[in-house]
C-alpha cells in the first residue's frame, strides 16, 4: 500500500514537472541547438544567408587568427583579475559585514546587493561619468591644477576591471557573508587560546573552513565576468575586444550570425569547464572535510 | 409576378446605386489590415507618421504600425523571417539596401514609377532613396579656427584627437573612403585605406551619441570628428562653439537612407503606397525643413534656410563623393576585423 502511494506520488510529481520542462525544452533547449548548429553553418561570400551546410570554419577562425586568441586570452585574464580583486575586496567586507554591524546587517547587506537590483547599463553608466574624461576624477584633478587633459582612465583593462569589481562584488560578498555567518566564534578564541596569532587563525582556520564559500563566489564572480558585455562594451570604448563585445558585433553589426555563435559557443565550453573544475574541487573540499 | 421582378429589380438597383456612391472612385478598401513599418524612432518616426503613416490610415483604411529600432535589427528580422516576413516597409542605410536585393528580401524600385522618376538618378541602388546626408567633420571652433577639408584631421597637433563612430557603419566606410583618396587610391584598395587612416591615431573616443563627442570636443578633449549632416546641424544649436563643414578636397561623402519595400510581406499594394507618401513632397519637405536631411526627390521644394543646410541641387549632389556600396559591403567582415586590428589597436 506505501510502495503504491510512493508510486503515485512519484507519477503525479513527474506530471507537474511537464509544464516546466516543456518551458525549459522551448525557452532555452530549442534556441541553444539552434545555437550549437548555427556555429557550424556558414555564410556564403557576398551574401548574408546561411549556408548549412555543416562545418568547422568558424572554430578554426577563432583558434587560428592570433587577434581571436588574443581576445579569448584577454577575456579570460579580465574575469581571472576581476575574480581576484572581488576575493581581496569581498572578504574583509564579508567578514565585517557578519563580525562589526551588528543589527546593521541587514542593512549593509542591502547597500552592497544594490547593483545587483538595477542591471548591468546605469551602474557602468555611472562610472563613465565618474571615470570619463570630464568625469568627477578627471575634473577634480584638472580643478587642482594637476592635469591640462583628461587621463585615460576609460578605454583600457583598467577601466573594466573597475567595473566588473563594481557589477560582481556582491556575487562574492553574498556566499561569503553565508560561510561566515556560519562558523562560531568559538573558532577563532580556540585558535588564539592555543598560541595561533590572527594571521594564522586565518590561514589554517578561517579560510579554510570559508572554502566552499571562496569556491561558490569565486566561480560566480569568474563567469558573470566572463560574459559580461555591457561592462567592457562601454567602459572599454571599442578599444579593448573580449569575446562578448565580438559577439556583439559580430551578431549585431556585421551581421555573422553563424561566427557570433561560435564564439558564443566557446564561451560555454569555458563556462562548463570552470563547473566541471569547481564541482571537482568541491567534491574534494567535501571528502577532505 | 411582374410586379415581383419590378421590386427585385428596383432592390437590386438601389443597392449597387448606393454601393458605387458610397466608394470613393479608385479607392480600395483596407479596412482591417495593419502595415508594418520598420524604421528608427525620434524624429524619422515622428515625421514618417505625420506626413505618410497618418494620410495613408485616412485615405485607404488601413492602420500603420511602427517597428523601432536600429537597421542592424532591422537586418536580422528580415533574414530570419525570410520565409514569412511580417514587416512591410523596411527603413536601411545606403549599404544595406543592395545587399538586401541580392539577397532577394526586398522588391527591386519600379523603374517606371513616378516615385522612381522624381528621385536624383542612379540613387535608387537597391531600394528607393529616402534622405540625401553627407559625411563632413565636426569640429571645434577654438582648436580647429577656419572649416577643416578631410587632410587637416593628419595635422600632428591633433593626433590621438580624433573621434570616430563605432564600426562597421556608414562614418567608417566613408572615412576609409576618404583616406583611400587622400593616399592615392580608392576604397578598392584597403591596404592604403587602412594605412592612411591609421596615422591619425587610436580614436580619442568611439562615439555611441552626439551629447558624448560634443560634450567632449566643446571641453577640447576632442578636436574634430567625421560626422552625418542632418542630426548633427539640429544638434549644433546647443553648442555654439562648435562647428560642421563639408569639405571639398574630396567633397563629403555620399550617404544616403533607403526604404525598401520587403519581398513577400503581407501587404505589397499598402507597402508601394507607403513608399510613395514618403518620397512625395510631404514628407521630403518635412525631412529637410526639421532635420536637415537633404531631399531625394528632385522636385521638391524646400526653403532658403534648408536648402543651405542640406544637400539639395544636382551642383551639390555632383560634388558628394560617391562610394561603390556594393562592394564596400562585400568587405563588411574584413574591414571590421581591420578596423579593429589597425584602427581601434585591439
Amino acid at each position: 500500500m506505501n510502495g503504491a502511494r510512493m508510486m503515485q506520488g512519484r507519477r503525479a510529481g513527474a506530471v507537474l514537472l511537464v509544464p516546466a520542462l516543456v518551458l525549459v525544452a522551448g525557452v532555452f533547449l530549442a534556441p541553444f541547438l539552434l545555437l550549437v548548429l548555427m556555429s557550424l553553418w556558414s555564410q556564403p561570400q557576398g551574401s548574408l544567408l546561411l549556408d548549412t551546410t555543416l562545418t568547422l570554419k568558424n572554430y578554426l577562425r577563432i583558434f587560428g587568427d592570433p587577434f581571436y586568441l588574443r581576445g579569448l586570452l584577454t577575456t579570460v585574464w579580465l574575469s581571472l583579475a576581476g575574480t581576484v580583486l572581488c576575493l581581496l575586496l569581498g572578504v574583509p567586507l564579508a567578514w565585517w559585514i557578519v563580525r562589526w554591524t551588528g543589527r546593521w546587517r541587514g542593512f549593509v547587506l542591502a547597500l552592497v546587493l544594490i547593483p545587483l537590483t538595477c542591471g548591468a547599463l546605469l551602474p557602468t553608466l555611472g562610472l563613465v561619468n565618474l571615470l570619463g574624461p570630464l568625469g568627477v576624477v578627471n575634473g577634480t584633478l584638472k580643478a587642482l591644477g594637476l592635469i591640462d587633459r583628461g587621463l585615460p582612465l576609460l578605454g583600457n583593462q583598467a577601466g573594466i576591471l573597475i567595473g566588473l569589481v563594481q557589477a560582481f562584488l556582491p556575487l562574492m560578498v553574498l556566499p561569503l557573508v553565508t560561510t561566515f555567518g556560519r562558523m562560531p566564534p568559538s573558532c577563532e578564541a580556540a585558535a588564539m587560546s592555543l598560541g595561533a596569532r590572527p594571521p594564522q587563525v586565518w590561514r589554517h582556520v578561517l579560510l579554510p573552513l570559508a572554502a566552499p564559500g571562496l569556491l561558490a563566489g569565486s566561480l560566480l564572480v569568474f563567469c558573470a565576468c566572463l560574459t559580461s558585455f555591457v561592462t567592457p562594451q562601454v567602459l572599454g570604448q571599442g578599444k579593448v575586444a573580449t569575446f562578448a563585445t565580438m559577439a556583439y558585433q559580430q551578431a549585431s553589426q556585421v551581421l555573422d550570425w553563424p561566427f557570433a555563435s561560435a564564439l558564443a559557443m566557446v564561451m560555454l565550453a569555458i563556462l562548463g569547464l570552470m563547473g566541471v573544475a569547481a564541482w571537482g574541487l568541491g567534491w574534494r573540499l567535501g571528502a577532505q572535510g | 409576378m411582374r410586379d415581383g421582378v419590378r421590386v427585385r429589380a428596383s432592390l437590386a438597383a438601389a443597392l449597387f446605386g448606393s454601393v458605387v456612391l458610397a466608394a470613393p472612385a479608385g479607392a480600395q478598401d483596407y479596412s482591417g489590415q495593419t502595415l508594418v513599418v520598420g524604421t528608427w524612432g525620434g524624429d524619422i518616426e515622428r515625421l514618417l507618421r505625420e506626413h505618410a503613416a497618418q494620410p495613408l490610415e485616412e485615405m485607404t483604411g488601413a492602420k500603420v504600425e511602427f517597428l523601432l529600432g536600429g537597421s542592424g535589427d532591422r537586418m536580422s528580422k528580415l533574414y530570419a523571417e525570410r520565409e514569412n516576413p511580417t514587416m512591410d516597409v523596411a527603413f536601411q542605410n545606403i549599404y544595406e539596401a543592395p545587399q538586401l536585393l541580392s539577397d532577394g528580401l526586398v522588391v527591386a524600385p519600379d523603374e517606371a514609377s513616378d516615385a522612381y522618376k522624381a528621385v536624383w538618378p542612379g540613387m535608387n541602388n537597391g531600394c528607393y532613396a529616402m534622405s540625401l546626408v553627407g559625411l563632413g567633420i565636426a569640429y571645434n571652433k577654438d582648436l580647429v579656427p577656419e572649416p577643416p577639408e578631410w587632410a587637416d584631421m593628419w595635422t600632428p597637433d591633433y593626433h590621438g584627437m580624433i573621434a570616430m563612430a563605432p564600426y562597421p557603419g556608414s562614418e567608417g566606410d566613408g572615412i576609409l573612403g576618404v583616406a583611400a583618396r587622400l593616399a592615392g587610391a580608392d576604397e578598392h584598395d584597403a591596404d592604403a585605406a587602412f594605412a592612411k587612416l591609421a596615422e591619425l591615431g587610436p580614436p580619442a573616443l568611439t562615439y555611441t551619441s552626439l551629447d558624448e563627442v560634443f560634450a567632449l570636443m566643446d571641453a577640447g578633449e576632442v578636436a574634430m570628428a567625421p560626422m552625418i549632416s542632418g542630426y548633427v546641424l539640429a544638434a549644433l544649436k546647443e553648442y555654439p562653439g562648435i562647428g560642421f563643414a563639408f569639405p571639398t578636397e574630396p567633397g563629403p561623402v555620399l550617404i544616403r537612407d533607403m526604404v525598401c519595400q520587403v519581398a513577400n510581406s503581407p501587404n505589397p499594394e499598402l507597402a508601394r503606397m507607403f513608399i510613395d507618401l514618403a518620397l512625395g513632397a510631404g514628407t521630403q519637405k518635412a525631412y529637410a525643413e526639421e532635420i536637415m536631411f537633404g531631399p531625394t526627390n528632385s522636385q521638391v521644394e524646400i526653403s532658403e534656410q534648408a536648402a543651405t543646410d542640406t544637400i539639395n541641387t544636382p551642383e551639390e549632389v555632383e560634388g558628394l563623393l560617391q562610394l561603390d556600396w556594393p562592394y564596400v559591403i562585400s568587405q563588411r567582415a574584413d574591414w571590421t576585423e581591420r578596423w579593429n586590428k589597425q584602427i581601434l589597436g585591439q
